[in-house]
């Protein structure tokens, strides 16, 4: 009887234990979902990145004969082609080629689709499908679809890791092609931005040849100064006057919102810092790297940010404008906003905000808010580090398993020398999708989206400056970009964006490079947050664990690689 | 034992155990009911953010009930709807084509290998089983549906891959297997009937629940997959509605970052209302057919365990 008792009450004593051990493991389930949320974005990202590096290396070797076989039977139709004059009839049987685009496909994609192969038809004898990424996993699908090789035009950019995919072979070469199938757009291409979209002395990429700008800078409200009588927020000094005044004049208005996720790169770790490129000149966004810096003019003389007295100023800076309570207590944690400005949650934005960015605010303001203004000031104005996007930002390239390589590069040439075929690629067709009023674009639908939207195919790659349509909005741009213009002339290396080309090859420090990430997260974004009550004792603390993470190995590895492309490039 | 001795057992054990059972208690219903509000919480949120008006909740962050009450959201996305109504018809027919032809292929499946005189059976089953725990990974995954077997594009790319697993096809054999005694088969065997009448005669009237199951976990898979139309769409209107609202997140959060270095325009971004409404329009179907199957769904997870 006893016996039997005894044996219940540790059966239960056991359910206990279970119990609570099984309340244990779901707490840490739910902690470490939390602090694991914010890894796994950038994990991903490179873990993609790297596999496409490998896939498109095993994809080179796969379809090398492929391609020395479609080398061969080149010239035959070239001979052809020259012999009838390069009409339709030159360009022997029917060729369906893909396009991969990034993004969404539009909902007219067949309508246009079937104009514009209507046209390739008659002209080149050959059809385009454009094929869409999606923006779901679209790195992961960038590398399948060049290992698969299905595609043979292909969007490449900086974002896709062109340069590293370009190494491993993922692109056709397209210096000969060029010479011979579209002559008319080597003659149009600038050679300066094509040598940008060279890798080790190859030409893998077309870049689209309208040069625009995107310096970050600092968007902020010209009402409020005006009504305050504020100074321009031109510097430091006078952004915090700026801000600091509507502070007092409004104490309930929020002024800046800012978070950590405009900072996942591994220069700053908090969006305020971004202001800091207002007193630097420096030759990469936010710095260099893992705390370096360099100046644009000098682009290989490298100095450590991180251990100067510049870096416990500007702490300190970001402290004060924190302890005036610029930004919340929780910046920290906060998601990022994109609609916090125009629902007025704050004043100005300092990072992520670009010319076009500004554009969109200055329409939603007028929607929204009618008496509120926006002004733009692109930190590149003040500290004359500024340049226009880099070639590969938006280009196109022939997959190196593409098995009618001449026959993509003629269409390439002909939707980017041919202003009817290029807008009807770009805008769809006029008078179903658009209408032009004063050589101005207008959508005519009130859908949203609409059926065939503005650069419709996502062919970003596509633009050319004379073709170009403008929209209403572009007027406001292109003002903007022509003062960029006139100072980027002004700069040792006139209108070249020299940090945009780079892509950092991190497969021997990948251990170091996420254990700083980390790091910086951890200690760099409170420091730079303004939430630690010693500043000197938090940067100590913070280089202290920065250099026992490794920081050392990733500059090594990190310098030596940038001064390779320097070099390369001429960037000196 | 007689009755007396069985109710002064329990005498004993509750004059001991009584602060036991109640803390106990106390534990279990605090952690069910902890559960149950991590489960439903956020759903109650995605419903009454989905009734705000979009600027409170950017200026006042998400409640239980919704303020500034609003329909705009449902109204916004029903003004245009074919995109969504396309993808639900493509989602219905993923599910019931997927759901049918599943059931079909496993079910006779899990029936050949739980035949004794099928000689091989072990063999197949280890193999079946085998892939469970290695595949190819999903690189050659995608190319062998792409590219060798040039499904890309086309919707049986998105069906097809899912119509088998392992694990429904064991669950299935040890379902056929425990509800059909041997000497049913046998004697149905004496009598001189082949394996189509043993199988549609004997075999399918008594698995009822089985099928259930299964059909279940096809249905609720299909319903729920949004990856194969990642992979293997190349057209909108193909697309799985689970795919249609994650992509619409991706687009928001991948423009929203390319914006940053190109001048492109982001400004027909859904906004936060629109998307939660979109997530509640996706979801009812399901909570609407959930509580009607629940219970063999809960029956169907101990089908595979041991029976008295």
């Amino acid at each position: 009887m006893k016996k039997e008792s005894m044996n219940g009450k540790r059966e239960q004593k056991l359910r206990l234990v279970c119990l609570i051990l099984a309340a244990c493991l779901m707490l840490a389930a739910l902690a470490a979902c939390g602090s694991g949320a914010q890894n796994t974005g950038t994990a991903t990202t490179e873990a993609a990145a790297t596999t496409a590096a490998a896939a498109a290396t095993t994809a080179a070797a796969a379809t090398e004969a492929a391609t020395t076989a479609a080398a061969t039977t080149a010239p035959a139709e070239t001979t052809a082609a020259a012999a009838s004059g390069g009409g339709a009839a030159a360009n022997g049987e029917r060729v369906d080629l893909v396009f991969y685009v990034m993004g969404d496909p539009p909902k007219d994609e067949k309508v246009v689709e079937d104009a514009v192969n209507a046209k390739l038809l008659e002209k080149l004898n050959a059809t385009v499908d454009f094929q869409f990424s999606t923006w779901t996993d679209y790195q992961q699908k960038y590398a399948n679809e060049l290992t698969s090789g299905s595609a043979d035009l292909i969007y490449i950019a900086n974002w896709l890791n062109y340069g590293l995919m370009a190494n491993a072979g993922a692109f056709l070469e397209l210096d000969d092609l060029l010479t011979e199938y579209a002559p008319e757009l080597k003659a149009i291409a600038d050679e300066g931005m094509l040598n940008m979209c060279r890798v080790g002395g190859e030409l893998y990429a077309i870049p689209n040849l309208w040069p625009e700008y995107v310096p970050i800078g600092i968007d902020y409200r010209e009402d409020l100064r005006v009504k305050y009588n504020l100074p321009r927020p031109d510097s430091i000094e006078n952004a915090e006057a700026y801000f600091l005044g509507i502070k007092q004049n409004e104490p309930d208005q929020p002024i800046l919102r800012v978070t950590t996720e405009e900072s996942q790169g591994l220069s700053q770790a908090f969006d305020a810092a971004s202001i800091l490129n207002i007193k630097y000149p420096w030759s990469m966004t936010n710095g260099l790297p893992y705390g370096l810096s360099s100046d644009y003019s000098t682009p290989t003389q490298i100095s450590d940010y991180w251990n100067s007295q510049d870096f416990i100023d500007d702490c300190k800076l970001l402290k004060r404008w924190a302890d005036y309570g610029f930004w919340s207590k929780s910046a920290l944690s906060d998601t990022n906003d994109v609609d916090s400005y125009k629902n007025g949650l704050c004043v100005a934005l300092v990072a992520g905000q670009n010319p076009n960015k500004h554009i969109t605010n200055i329409k939603d303001f007028s929607e929204l808010h009618p008496d509120w203004k926006s002004e733009y000031i692109a930190y590149g104005e003040i500290t004359g580090s500024i340049y226009p996007g880099h070639a590969t930002q938006n280009g196109t390239s022939i997959v190196r398993a593409s098995k009618h390589p001449e026959r993509a590069m003629q269409v390439l040439n002909y939707f980017m020398t041919d202003e009817e075929m290029n807008r009807l690629v770009q805008a769809g067709i006029e008078g179903t999708h658009y209408s032009l009023t004063d050589g101005i674009y207008k959508n005519l639908s009130s859908e949203n989206p609409a059926p065939f939207p503005y650069e419709g195919f996502n062919s970003w790659n596509l633009r050319v400056t004379e073709f170009k349509l403008i929209q209403e909005s572009d007027l406001v741009l292109n003002e903007m970009f022509k003062v960029y213009d006139e100072l980027a002339q002004k700069t040792k290396f006139p209108n070249v964006n020299i940090a945009g080309g780079f892509s950092e090859n991190y497969e021997d420090f990948q251990a170091e490079r996420t254990a700083v990430t980390n790091i910086m997260r951890q200690y760099l974004a409170p420091l730079q947050a303004g939430l630690v009550d010693d500043v000197d004792a938090a940067v100590a603390e913070f280089l202290r664990q920065v250099n026992a993470a490794g920081l050392e190995t990733c500059r090594e590895h990190f310098k030596e690689q940038w001064i390779a492309y320097c070099t390369e490039y001429g960037y000196q | 034992m007689d009755t007396q001795n069985v109710h002064s057992v329990r005498g004993i054990r509750g004059v001991r155990g009584d602060t036991a059972q109640v803390s106990f208690d106390v534990i279990k219903y605090a952690l069910l009911v902890f559960c149950a509000l991590v489960c439903v919480l956020p759903f109650v949120i995605i419903i009454s953010g989905s009734f705000t008006d979009n600027s409170t909740i950017l200026r006042e962050g998400y409640s239980i009930l919704p303020r500034n009450f609003t329909m705009n959201a449902y109204e916004t996305i029903f003004k245009a709807p074919q995109d969504i109504i396309q993808a639900y018809k493509m989602t219905f027919y993923y599910t019931i084509l997927g759901t049918a032809l599943g059931l079909l292929m496993i079910t006779l499946t899990a029936y050949v290998i739980s035949r004794k005189e099928f000689k091989y059976r072990n063999t197949v089953s280890f193999l079946i089983y085998f892939t469970s725990i290695f595949g190819g990974g999903l690189v050659p995954w995608f190319l062998m549906y792409a590219t060798v077997l040039g499904l890309k594009g086309s919707t049986v790319a998105i069906w097809f891959p899912a119509l088998m697993s392992p694990f429904l096809v064991i669950i299935m054999r040890t379902f056929i297997t425990g509800s059909v005694p041997e000497p049913i088969t046998e004697s149905a065997k004496i009598d001189g009937a082949g394996h189509v009448t043993i199988f549609a005669r004997i075999i399918l009237p008594v698995i009822g629940p089985g099928l259930a199951t299964v059909g279940l976990f096809l249905a609720l898979g299909y319903w729920n997959d949004w990856y194969r139309s990642s992979m293997f769409s190349t057209n909108s209107d193909t697309w799985e509605l689970q795919f249609y609202l994650y992509n619409m997140l991706n687009a928001t959060q991948a423009l929203r970052q390319m914006s940053q270095n190109t001048s492109i325009s982001t400004g027909d971004l859904p906004t936060q209302s629109v998307k939660l409404a979109m997530a509640v329009i996706a979801t009812g179907p399901v909570l609407l057919f959930y509580p009607f199957v629940q219970k063999y769904f809960i029956s169907g997870i101990t089908v595979g365990s041991v029976k008295g």
